[in-house]
Parts: structure tokens; C-alpha cells; sequence
């Protein structure tokens, strides 16, 4: 070989080497800007899927907690069904208890008992439904008198719109005990609702 | 060989040269235009697929979910259903126990 192919030879081997470096970076520089894509790429996939799963946690426990939701409220409707007509049935059973006098005319005159000693006045007017004041005050009077012997009671002649019991108060009207059987409900209602939930559902 | 041809000869090796070198960019090139292309490609690609699966999910859970409350619905119907026996079956002995704390005056 001639010093001039030799030396033209050097130039293309060169030449080549040079080109061959050129391409193998521009493919490692791909690769690698492949390679880092797909990790991007990748994560942002995940993303997708995570959220779907996320989204799909939320529905799940959306339509449990619906149903929770629904099955509470048709409890809750059953027992106040249930509670309902427990109280019906109290104020029906206690209204009956008015034409028994047997335990009526007890409950009534420490209904009376209890409004005097509330009032704590030395005269007291009493106030009765129309049936009681037929029936009650003259057989009532030596009850009465028997342990609040020295309060000075009084039968108001106009009867009180009540099922039964009594109003107590003093001469001038001023004061009242109100102790009709009605309030007696009303007022024991939550105590009522207490032991009634008690006793039917264990709560 | 005159000078004149050796001359000729090394600068034909040089045109060679520099033309093995302007190809291998161009190359180079086209391997970078062709990877943008080809990532792009695999995004589209891949994302494809994950909505796909999202998709899916999604509307498993909501089947999933519907079942999941229809189970809990019945097995809360059948307790609800002894409850209301059971308080039922209480109620006169509630209602006597109210009506003698009604008659109970302190």
C-alpha cells in the first residue's frame, strides 16, 4: 500500500469512526429519553388507574353508606311505629283508669296532695273536671283533710277541661298547680320514652 | 503518481469523508425525529389501556357497590324483623310498667 492510500485510508477510517460515534449518540440519547418516557408515562397510567380505584372505593362505600343510611331510617320508623303506640295505649289505659274508682279516687287525691303541698299556701282552691266534681268532692273531703289537715281547701264550682286529676291553686286564681292527668303525660312523656325504648328495645 | 493526482486523490478521500459524516447526522436526526414520533405512539398507547382498566373498575364498583348494599339491606331487614318481634312481644309489659309510673305520684 501506497503512503497516499494509507494516508486517505486513515482519513475515511477516521471519517467513519466519527459517523459511527454520531449515530451510537443519537441512539443512547434516544434510548434514554425513551427509557425516562416510559417511567413517566408509566406513573401517569398508575395515576389514572389509582384515581379509578380511589373513585370506585367512594362509590362502593357511597351506595353501603346510602344503604346505611336507608336501613337506619326504616329502624328508626319501626320503632317510633312501635313507641307510638305504646303511648296510645298508656293514655288510653290511664284514661280508663278514671272510670275506675277504685284506683282513680287514690291517684286523684295525691294529685291533690301533691298540688297543695307545691302551692304551700294556707287556702287552696281546687279545680276538678266536670265527671270528678259530681262524683268526687264530699267523699274527698275527709282524704284530703286527713293529711293536709290544716290547708283550707275550696271546690271551684266551673270545671276544668281535663280527663281527669286536678287544678290546684290559690283563692285568687293566681298561682296553679297544674296536675291534670293530661300534663301528668305530658310531663312524664320523656321519662316515658326513656323506659319504654328501655324495656322494647334493650336501648 | 504525480503530486498533482495525489492531491486529487486525498481530497476526493476528504469529500468522502465529510459526506460519511453529514449522513451519519442526518441519521441521527431521523433516529431523534423517529423517537418523539414513537413516544408519543406509547403514551397514547398506554394511557388507551389505563383508561381502560379505570373504566372497568368503575363500573365494577358500581355493581360491586349496589350488591354490597342489597347484602346489607336483606341482612338488616331480617334483624329489623326480629327487633319488631321482639318489641312486640314486650309491648304489654311496657305499657303496664308506663301506666303504673303514671299512677306513681311522689
Amino acid at each position: 500500500m501506497s503512503e497516499t492510500d494509507k494516508f486517505t485510508e486513515d482519513i475515511l477510517q477516521s471519517a467513519r469512526e466519527k459517523a459511527e460515534n454520531i449515530i451510537r449518540e443519537a441512539r443512547t440519547e434516544t434510548q434514554r429519553a425513551s427509557d425516562e418516557a416510559k417511567v413517566t408515562i408509566s406513573r401517569e397510567a398508575e395515576g389514572i388507574v389509582r384515581n379509578a380505584r380511589a373513585d370506585a372505593e367512594a362509590v362502593r362505600r357511597r351506595e353501603v353508606s346510602e344503604a346505611r343510611h336507608r336501613t337506619k331510617l326504616r329502624e328508626q320508623q319501626e320503632k317510633d311505629k312501635i313507641m307510638q303506640d305504646v303511648l296510645d295505649r298508656v293514655k288510653k289505659r290511664t284514661a280508663q283508669i278514671v272510670g275506675d274508682e277504685a284506683k282513680y279516687i287514690p291517684l286523684l287525691i295525691r294529685l291533690i296532695e301533691k298540688g297543695l303541698q307545691e302551692l304551700g299556701e294556707k287556702s287552696a282552691l281546687i279545680h276538678l273536671n266536670k265527671l270528678d266534681l259530681k262524683r268526687i268532692p264530699t267523699s274527698l273531703e275527709g282524704e284530703i283533710g286527713r293529711s293536709v289537715g290544716h290547708i283550707k281547701v275550696e271546690w271551684s264550682k266551673e270545671p276544668i277541661d281535663a280527663t281527669g286529676g286536678a287544678v290546684i291553686s290559690n283563692l285568687d286564681g293566681k298561682i296553679r298547680i297544674v296536675n291534670t292527668l293530661d300534663q301528668r303525660f305530658e310531663a312524664l312523656e320523656p321519662k316515658l320514652l326513656i323506659e319504654a325504648r328501655a324495656s322494647l328495645f334493650g336501648e | 503518481m504525480s503530486g498533482i493526482e495525489t492531491v486529487k486523490i486525498i481530497v476526493d478521500a476528504e469529500r468522502q469523508a465529510a459526506k460519511m459524516i453529514d449522513d451519519a447526522m442526518a441519521e441521527a436526526a431521523a433516529i431523534r425525529k423517529q423517537i418523539d414520533c414513537l413516544i408519543h405512539q406509547q403514551r397514547q398507547q398506554m394511557l388507551a389501556e389505563a383508561k381502560k382498566e379505570a373504566a372497568a373498575i368503575s363500573s365494577r364498583a358500581g355493581e360491586e357497590g349496589k350488591l354490597e348494599a342489597a347484602k346489607y339491606e336483606m341482612e338488616s331487614a331480617q334483624g329489623l324483623q326480629s327487633l319488631v318481634a321482639r318489641a312486640s312481644s314486650r309491648k304489654d309489659a311496657t305499657v303496664d310498667k308506663l301506666v303504673t309510673m303514671m299512677m306513681l305520684v311522689e
